[in-house]
């Protein structure tokens, strides 16, 4: 058996089953993977492929190989530069460089569950990451276009509509 | 005939058996962590809040004051109560399970799909990157879910500070009663003020010109920015400016909050419990710190048996001829006196400080109701205001001579280094009712006195190295790690505090008192402390004087803290540029200080020759031996003493570790501990101080807090080192 490539990684597993295997470097951006590893028994055998397997039942494979893709240009390419308020600007192109700019220019369902899986991984830069993406389609949108865009209800009563409107600074 | 397995094989099989355990295992946890954080009530890995009923505020008991009304209903919720319901009618999360219909009802259709799959915590983190403008506009007004989360508190504070808290935050006195009675019987129960905060600075800055109010629109800075001297020094009309602007006085306009049933979140509901929370009786009863009449104090005595001791001491009626006593209960004597001043504010929550004039914070101060208000605590008002400074100055060294420069014992040694130099020493302190800090030892292992001047104060302390509940200070005491506001230590760790105060033994228990304007508090240096601002019916607001200092009794000590612990120095570093010591220089600055003072205040005149000039411990022995003026002996004491036993007990590290918890303890009981254990080992030799200490240099000292064992070691390379179980 060869020991030092196997030695090197782990395996993630998707909600639907699939594995990915990731070098424990770059995975370790998670912390829910840091613990996870810091749990293990250290006397886990090498023999017939004892790759660590940790599975993600919250994640699907299409996201967590996106999240792989972002944790691998972490570690590998650059880091991203820390989102710190106040925001330089609105434009996320401005605040973090292109290449993590692009990445989260995805679709809205893609770009939520991102937002889910880099919570329950505890990826804090890519949360952040996403949140900001979240706050761009919000910011200086009206109500109107903020239901519209994700699909709300207004449950307003016409009275309270009234207050609303009186009490709007 | 049956075949036996050959062991090997056995093995290897069982070990396959046990990995397959252990991934089964691993993915059941797993499936469990993901439908933990699934919660859409809590951050994903927010403490849960204790057990609470749903508020009633219809029943409630506070009656709405200021917080001496709320009783305690000693029941079976752990006796605490709100004085208010949440204004926008959140309830708790656990609530869910009474209603029908749950997150469908509000949450839900109020997100939409996308949004709902976000948990409360991360919408927040979403909103905290919106601008003000988009978060009172169209988020607001989507949905009802929206309208509550949008005017969480804590965000309109945010937007505050990062538009405005670099130029000063502009904060209006509250709107008259109305003459015909209040609306609803709930003028108490408005929401957060910092939204209507930023609805009246955001109409200044549309109707000012740019000339007049500085900085309004200043370009946003992106790093933390930080507190210059530089302001608190450039000369300003002292009366405020009448303008077109601001005449007639404007007031804080309040919003109508509109309760919304069905909404269930401990994020959103956490932070109003901890604001509101009422005064429970008992924790404002015993007085177990000592105390004494003014009256009674002599210098001798508060030197020998507190200072020197380390014990802390309440004067009763200490500062009650102080002139600001008297002239401070006049709340436009303050404003007046202050007038555009600005003066430095901050909140262990907050991501950035804020300044605001004294009047300002004043009026924040009558609707300030966050988990942990801004809390002004400015260094330079002495600067800025020197009519504050004259206010108490000379009264304070003539009413307590043991706080007194001249004094010949040696007092506020770091004022050798000048005022420019010195680390930061005095503070105003002013804070709103239920404000206060939560607990910490001062820095720089300094003593400091602490004078209430409106507005009663309670304090709790706990010893050197006893680390009280709820905190977990880092072993090497860089980091420390607790609950933010005050409000969650009184919810979360009153019981363990009271089982504290009848430890077996009495040096770790905790000491408590109340201190009332008038009174004077003796903090001693190396102690944990917490501070809790009571006030009183009619006040605005807690105001308060500190100074820290370093005397004969912790400067041994305080040389130690300065040459071991340059990453926790505090109090210097952004004041470079002035002249000021930067931290890595103090300790050397320092020493060269007080030789020049030796220089100065010695008997015999002469020059002291150029290498002598050198700031080491070795020059030091020296020169006292050839100058003897009465610096020469306090100097000469304290290095004796900090040879004997360096003063302060208990520099204690506390770490929880997998097996118990280390303590690192002083170095006069290690050396008993040593002592002892020597005389166990050797019938023929007997174990002498001096020569242990010999063989010790800066050593380490180890127990186990449950009794069990001792290890004792000495980082030198003489391979000194012990232990036993």
């Amino acid at each position: 058996m060869d020991g030092d490539d196997v030695h090197g990684t782990l395996k993630l597993v998707s909600k639907e089953g699939d594995t990915f295997e990731v070098p424990i470097e770059i995975a370790k951006l998670s912390n829910l993977v840091v613990t996870t590893l810091g749990e293990e028994d250290i006397d886990e055998d090498d023999d017939d492929g004892g790759v660590v397997e940790i599975p993600l039942p919250n994640v699907k494979a299409t996201v967590l190989a996106k999240v792989i893709e972002y944790c691998t240009h972490y570690k590998m390419v650059e880091p991203m530069t820390p989102i710190t308020l106040p925001l330089k600007s609105n434009r996320i192109s401005e605040i973090v460089q292109d290449w993590y700019a692009r990445f989260v220019d995805v679709d809205q369902t893609m770009l939520f569950e991102l937002v889910t899986a880099a919570n329950f991984m505890d990826i804090k830069s890519l949360l952040d990451l996403t949140c900001l993406a979240v706050s761009v389609l919000i910011k200086g949108k009206s109500a109107e276009e903020i239901r519209r865009i994700f699909n709300i209800g207004n449950d307003f009563s016409p009275d309270e509509e009234v207050h609303l409107r009186e009490n709007q600074s | 005939m049956s075949e036996e397995r050959p062991p090997a094989r056995a093995d290897a099989d069982d070990r396959k058996r046990r990995r397959l355990l252990r991934r089964r295992r691993r993915f059941q946890e797993m499936e469990m962590e993901a439908s933990r954080r699934a919660y859409s009530g809590n951050g994903s890995g927010g403490a849960c809040l204790p057990p609470l009923p749903a508020n009633d505020d219809d029943d409630c008991d506070g009656g709405g004051d200021n917080g001496k009304g709320g009783v305690n209903d000693g029941g079976g919720n752990g006796g605490f109560r709100t004085l208010f319901g949440h204004p926008y009618g959140v309830l708790p999360y656990g609530n869910i399970h009474l209603s029908s219909g749950g997150d469908d009802v509000v949450r839900r259709p109020g997100l939409g799909p996308l949004l709902s799959a976000l948990n409360d915590e991360q919408l927040l983190c979403v909103l905290s990157y919106v601008d003000g403008k988009s978060l009172g506009g169209g988020v607001s007004l989507a949905s009802r879910f929206l309208y509550v989360m949008s005017h969480h508190d804590e965000l309109w504070r945010d937007v505050c500070l990062r538009k405005w808290g670099e130029g000063g935050i502009a904060v209006p006195p509250p709107p008259p009663p109305p003459p015909n009675g209040g609306r609803n019987g709930d003028d108490d129960n408005r929401g957060g003020c910092w939204r209507d905060i930023y609805a009246h600075n955001h109409a200044l800055e549309l109707t000012t010109s740019s000339s007049t109010t500085a900085t309004t629109t200043s370009p946003r800075r992106t790093s933390r920015s930080h507190y210059n001297d530089e302001d608190a020094r450039e000369t300003r009309p002292r009366r405020r400016t009448t303008s077109a602007n601001t005449t007639p006085r404007s007031f804080l306009r309040r919003h109508e909050p509109i309760r919304i049933a069905g909404i269930y979140s401990d994020v959103l509901f956490r932070s109003w419990l901890c604001r509101s929370f009422a005064f429970c009786p008992s924790w404002l009863e015993i007085t177990t710190v000592p105390t004494l009449n003014h009256a009674d104090v002599t210098i001798d005595l508060f030197l020998k048996e507190y200072e020197e001791r380390n014990v802390p001491l309440l004067i009763k009626g200490a500062s009650n001829n102080w002139a600001a006593m008297k002239k401070w209960k006049d709340v436009d004597y303050l404003r007046n006196v202050t007038g555009d001043v600005k003066f430095r504010a901050t909140s262990g929550a907050a991501p950035l400080p804020a300044k605001f004039t004294l009047d300002d914070y004043l009026n924040y101060c009558t609707y300030a109701t966050e988990e942990a208000p801004m809390y002004l605590f400015d260094r330079s008002f002495g600067v800025s205001c020197p009519e504050l400074l004259h206010d108490f100055d000379n009264d304070l060294s003539r009413t307590c001579g043991w706080w007194d420069r001249n004094s010949k014992h040696g007092h506020d040694l770091f004022g050798l280094l000048g005022d420019g130099r010195r680390p930061d020493y005095q503070w105003l302190i002013v804070g709103p009712v239920r404000s206060g800090s939560s607990f910490h030892i001062d820095p720089n292992c300094t003593h400091a006195w602490n004078a209430p001047i409106i507005g009663r104060k309670r304090w709790i302390f706990y010893p050197p190295g006893v680390a009280p509940p709820g905190v977990y200070p880092s072993p090497d005491g860089d980091d420390v790690c607790m609950p933010i506001s005050i409000g969650e230590w009184f919810l979360t760790h009153w019981d363990e505090h009271v089982r504290r105060r009848a430890h077996p033994d009495p040096s770790k228990r905790p000491l408590e008192c109340t201190a009332c304007p008038g009174d004077v508090l003796f903090v001693p240096h190396g102690w944990w402390h917490m501070v809790l601002n009571i006030g009183d019916v009619n006040d605005c607001a807690s105001i308060a004087l500190t100074r820290n200092y370093v005397s004969s009794s912790n400067l041994p000590d305080v040389l130690r803290f300065l040459d071991t612990k340059v990453g926790q120095i505090s109090g210097c570093r952004d004041r470079r540029g002035e002249g000021a010591v930067p931290p890595e220089d103090l300790g050397r600055e320092f020493r060269r200080a007080l030789m020049e003072a030796l220089e100065e205040k010695g008997d015999e005149g002469g020059e002291a020759d150029d290498d002598e000039k050198k700031c080491c411990d070795e020059g030091l022995d020296s020169r006292i031996q050839r100058r003897r003026g009465k610096w020469a002996a306090l100097l000469e004491k304290s290095e004796k003493r900090a040879k004997e036993g360096w003063g302060c007990d208990a520099w204690s590290d506390l770490s929880p570790t997998c097996s118990g918890i280390e303590a690192t303890c002083a170095l006069n009981e290690g050396i008993d501990m040593m002592m002892a254990v020597e005389n166990q080992r050797t019938t023929t030799t007997t174990p002498s101080r001096s020569s242990i200490l010999a063989r010790a240099k800066r050593p380490v000292f180890k127990t186990r807090a449950d009794g069990g064992g001792a290890v004792i070691s000495t980082p030198a390379s003489d391979g000194f080192s012990f232990s036993f179980l």
